[in-house]
């Protein structure tokens, strides 16, 4: 019997992870174009704000690699 | 509608307005020349630079301010097209068309040179420069609202309904007031119902603008001894808290002393703390410029408000408008040679 409770556990940590830093990167993102609009000399740290919530999906694919490696 | 790239392009805006050592560095200009070279380093020089072609001294500076006030609310209202986050922009800047229309009325009434009343307007709402120079050109008080009216524009109805009353008292205020109660009418309709963050906020100005002129009627009357039936005429209804039983009480209080008690307990009792010398003089002037300092700075503490609501262009407007104030107060101060002290109090700080 194959039990897909594993893989279905490290899909839902890495996929809501992804999930999160795609609301928050289509915010910042939209403020970031909107601020670079005006002010381009921004451009440098709106770069750093859009990647910030990578952290997100990067946590949630540890923590998938962690139930995929450890529990399987 | 998202605010987040709207909101975030009017608060790059907002950094770009004069903050209070530029405004410093204004003031301490002995003239309007090096006022205007002081000038021509901030966002003004585009329209300074344009506006020298024609105009000189004040008058380019005049111009140039307003056609930069003009272009900016412009940009706002084509960073929020659709939906209702531009209604309520588009509430706000009618404020213009009303002040624009009372002006064009009063410059007709007492048959004003029609480029002298044009210099006098702010083309920032509904009604553009084409509109208002066709209006301006117009004979009399009787023609404008006519032209109004063939306009389809929907002020001319409040305008039609009371220029009888108008045509037989000869009273500019009969018209002034009807204006002011169909904008305030209108725009609350426009909200009713509306039960959104945005709604709110704006509601929120419109009611203390409501308010704020009811006061200014409250001590006009007191003032010039004015029947409380007449008085209760002009004012505007539309406040929850400032109905017209609690204005009438107000009056009938008799005295500026004793309205200022009744406003103790309410968020106008700052009005109190006025010298009494102005009090005893009742000099409504000054009272008048602290209750429009209370409204501008209530509209532009809405920059701490919500970052993805109306919040923000509504306070961005408010401090443009300001800002353009503030800037007219210290060239006509300039050209007249008004004292510093003077001039400092005159001036809007946010």
């Amino acid at each position: 019997m194959v039990d897909f409770g594993i893989p279905i556990g490290a899909g839902i940590a890495f996929g809501l992870g992804a999930l999160g830093t795609g609301i928050a990167q289509s915010r910042i993102g939209a403020a970031g174009a909107g601020t670079i609009a005006e002010k381009p000399e921004m451009f440098g740290l709106m770069i750093i704000l859009v990647a910030i919530p990578e952290t997100l999906v990067i946590l949630g694919f540890v923590v998938a690699s962690m139930i995929m490696i450890m529990l399987v | 509608m998202e605010y987040a790239y709207v909101n975030a392009r009017i608060k790059a805006m907002k950094s770009r307005l004069l903050d209070r050592s530029l405004l410093e560095q204004l003031i301490n200009k002995p003239d309007i020349d090096t006022l205007i070279t002081e000038l021509e380093k901030t966002t003004y020089r585009e329209e300074l630079e344009k506006a020298g072609v024609l105009y000189s001294g004040i008058n380019r500076i005049e111009v140039a301010i307003r056609k930069d006030l003009v272009k900016t609310f412009r940009t706002i209202l084509n960073l929020i097209r659709g939906g209702d986050s531009e209604r309520y922009v588009t509430i706000i800047l009618n404020r213009w068309d009303v002040q624009n229309i009372k002006t064009i009325l009063r410059g007709k009434k007492i048959q004003e040179n029609p480029s002298e009343i044009l210099e006098c307007l702010i083309p920032a709402g509904e009604l553009d420069e084409a509109a208002l120079t066709e209006l301006v050109k117009q004979p009399d008080v009787k023609a404008v609202i006519d032209l109004l009216a063939t306009w389809g524009v929907v002020y001319a109805r409040p305008l039609t309904a009371n220029f009888k009353e108008f045509a037989d008292s000869g009273d500019m205020l009969v018209l002034e007031y009807a204006l002011d109660t169909f904008y305030y009418q209108d725009a609350m309709s426009k909200l009713k119902g509306g039960e959104s963050d945005d709604a709110r906020i704006l509601k929120s100005i419109l009611v203390t603008e409501i308010d704020i002129n009811n006061i200014k009627t409250v001590l006009r009357a007191i003032r010039d001894r004015i029947d409380t039936e007449e008085a209760k005429r002009y004012f505007v209804q539309g406040s929850p808290d400032f109905d017209a039983a609690k204005l009438l009480s107000i009056m009938k209080s008799g005295t500026i002393e004793g309205a200022l008690k009744l406003l103790e307990r309410t968020p106008y009792q700052f009005i109190s703390k006025i010298p009494p010398e102005y009090i005893a003089a009742e000099k409504i002037s000054a009272f008048e410029k602290e209750l429009e300092r209370y409204l501008v700075k209530k509209s532009v503490a809405l920059f701490l408000g919500d970052p993805l609501s109306i919040a923000i262009p509504i306070a961005y407007i408010w401090a443009k408008y300001t800002e353009v104030t503030n800037i007219r107060v210290i060239a006509r101060c300039k050209l007249t040679e008004v004292p510093e002290k003077e001039l400092r109090e005159a001036l809007i700080s946010v």
